[in-house]
């Protein structure tokens, strides 16, 4: 069975923008699946419809043999703290230490006075000093996140998902504010993490090399529907080029990015 | 074609120039009529109120003073007390009342309705309003500082919980964060700061008011001035006025000194 079903997922904005308009496709356990398209594709959308931090408008989610549309509060965290999700810009707390940081991955694994109050568990402090460690950020555990370089502090973004222990990790555009050396180390590591933990990943990606490099499979995305489902060598220059170049209306595209980061605000 | 509209254009917009000046104009006369301005009589009022600056309040009374102590303390235990309490409510609700924070929409307005008539009647109403049902006394100040201040608080909390950084706010709840760990782990330490900021200007606004609210019936210094003037013990007013003033100067030192260790 696979991890995660969606169906006819569809997203139309409040102000008829169409952001999502019909996608299906299957995430088996394990598997590293990276999501390409122009800007305003849908990208940003597509991966924040299937933790609902956007409400989807229509279509099935279906996550570990369950269906994730229309749960309750309760359900949702459940749902939220086992599909970790990383952000463009990193998302950290810059005032707070690094270790802090990462266990706010714990948070929806907590009572919510407990997690409010910030009494974290001695066993999840423990946890989180090893994962650090294991993103090679062991001297900074102590520093102020906003000391880090970005992509140090995007690796304790990956040791803040990766202490949720996630079955799926959502990465929006991991690597976009990054230089190409730290973009690289921090390719390498999410794709070595999620496959030593055996976590499965949808990574959106403006870079088709670092798709190809990395990902087991590819899903091409173009004005909120998929155009493009296989293997890194299925995707051919001609189909890269079907996926990048029909002349996208930018002005409405970039609006729906917009739209997606507002509304998960 | 173009040339003719330009030309329009820039007409139409000097009628409206001239239009507004009018207006200005005509309404400056209309209310320097209605409430009898005029510079002469200015002029022969000026040197009643020298001789009562100078004559009738100097030099101060500086054998009252102790009598002032009381009142003088009063003054600023009513501000203190109406900043610490209105600052603590108003911190609560101010989370119900931003649109980043608030669990419901309808809640956020009735709660911004709700603060705006609090601190939209002026200090002064709510006093003799309260005077009316509570008699005076310090507690009927107090009250009556509360209020505004609430008013004032849920405000500016409210538009400063609207500035905080949403992407940590974000992060947790894709993380599964239930609301109130959202609250105490992202939105209250952002927060902090600019809780303390307002706060200790409410207590500025509030030691400046309370001398208002005194003379109305609430206590404290306001209240030994009005006294004093009833009394035509003017060396005594004179005296608390200036208590007045060294109250409010060391409030904004302090605050200043406060505020500038913290942010």
């Amino acid at each position: 069975m696979a991890l995660l079903q969606v169906e006819g997922l569809k997203k139309v904005y409040a102000d008829g923008t169409v952001g999502l308009s019909g996608i299906d496709f299957e995430v088996k356990a394990g598997e590293f699946i990276a999501v390409i398209g122009p800007s305003g594709a849908g990208k940003s959308t597509l991966l924040r419809c299937l933790n609902q931090m956007v409400e989807p408008t229509g279509g099935s989610i279906v996550f570990q043999g369950a269906q994730t549309i229309g749960s309750g509060r309760r359900k949702l965290r459940n749902i939220r703290r086992e599909m970790s999700m990383i952000f463009q810009g990193f998302n950290l707390f810059e005032r707070v230490s690094v270790l802090t940081n990462v266990l706010h991955g714990r948070l929806g694994y907590m009572s919510s006075w407990r997690g409010a109050l910030g009494l974290f568990l001695k066993d999840d402090v423990a946890e989180a000093r090893r994962l650090l460690e294991r993103v090679g950020l062991r001297e900074q555990m102590h520093k102020r996140a906003d000391e880090l370089s970005g992509g140090q502090q995007q690796r304790v973004g990956i040791a803040r998902a990766l202490a949720q222990k996630p079955k799926l990790i959502l990465a929006d555009e991991p690597i976009a504010s990054l230089d190409p050396a730290a973009s690289e180390t921090v390719m390498s590591s999410l794709h070595r993490f999620c496959s030593e933990d055996g976590i499965a990943c949808l990574c959106n990606l403006h870079q088709v090399d670092m798709a190809k490099k990395y990902a087991s499979r590819i899903i091409g995305i173009h004005k909120g529907q998929k155009v493009f489902d296989g293997t890194p060598d299925e995707l051919t220059d001609e189909m890269i080029r079907l996926i990048y170049n029909q002349k996208p209306a930018e002005a409405q595209e970039l609006a729906e990015t917009d739209m997606a980061r507002k509304e998960t605000a | 074609m173009s040339a003719e509209q330009l030309e329009r254009m820039k007409r139409t917009k000097r009628d409206q120039l001239i239009l507004v000046l009018v207006l200005i104009v005509g309404l400056s006369v209309w209310s320097a009529f209605g409430t009898s301005f005029s510079l002469p009589a200015l002029w022969g009022g000026f040197g009643d109120g020298a001789r009562f600056l100078f004559v009738d309040l100097m030099p101060p009374d500086i054998s009252g003073l102790p009598d002032l102590i009381g009142p003088a303390l009063d003054t600023i235990y009513m501000s203190f007390v109406a900043m610490f309490i209105g600052s603590i409510i108003a911190g609560a609700l101010s989370i119900f009342a931003a649109a980043t924070t608030s669990p419901h929409p309808v809640l956020q307005v009735a709660l911004r309705a709700f603060s705006a008539m609090f601190r939209n009647i002026p200090v002064i109403i709510w006093t003799i309003l309260l005077v009316a049902s509570f008699g005076l006394g310090n507690l009927v100040g107090t009250l009556s500082l509360l209020i505004v201040s609430i008013g004032m608080l849920v405000r500016c909390f409210a538009e400063s919980l609207e500035e905080i950084d949403m992407g940590q706010v974000e992060a947790l709840r894709a993380a599964g964060a239930s609301y109130w760990q959202v609250i105490g782990q992202a939105v209250l330490p952002q927060f902090l700061p600019s809780f303390i900021g307002w706060s200790l200007y409410n207590l500025e606004i509030n030691v400046r008011a309370s001398t208002i609210v005194g003379m109305v019936g609430g206590g404290g210094l306001g209240f030994a001035i009005q006294s004093g003037i009833k009394l035509f013990q003017y060396k005594d007013v004179s005296m608390a006025v200036i208590l007045v003033l060294v109250i409010v100067l060391a409030t904004e030192m302090l605050t200043n000194r406060i505020r500038r260790r913290i942010i």
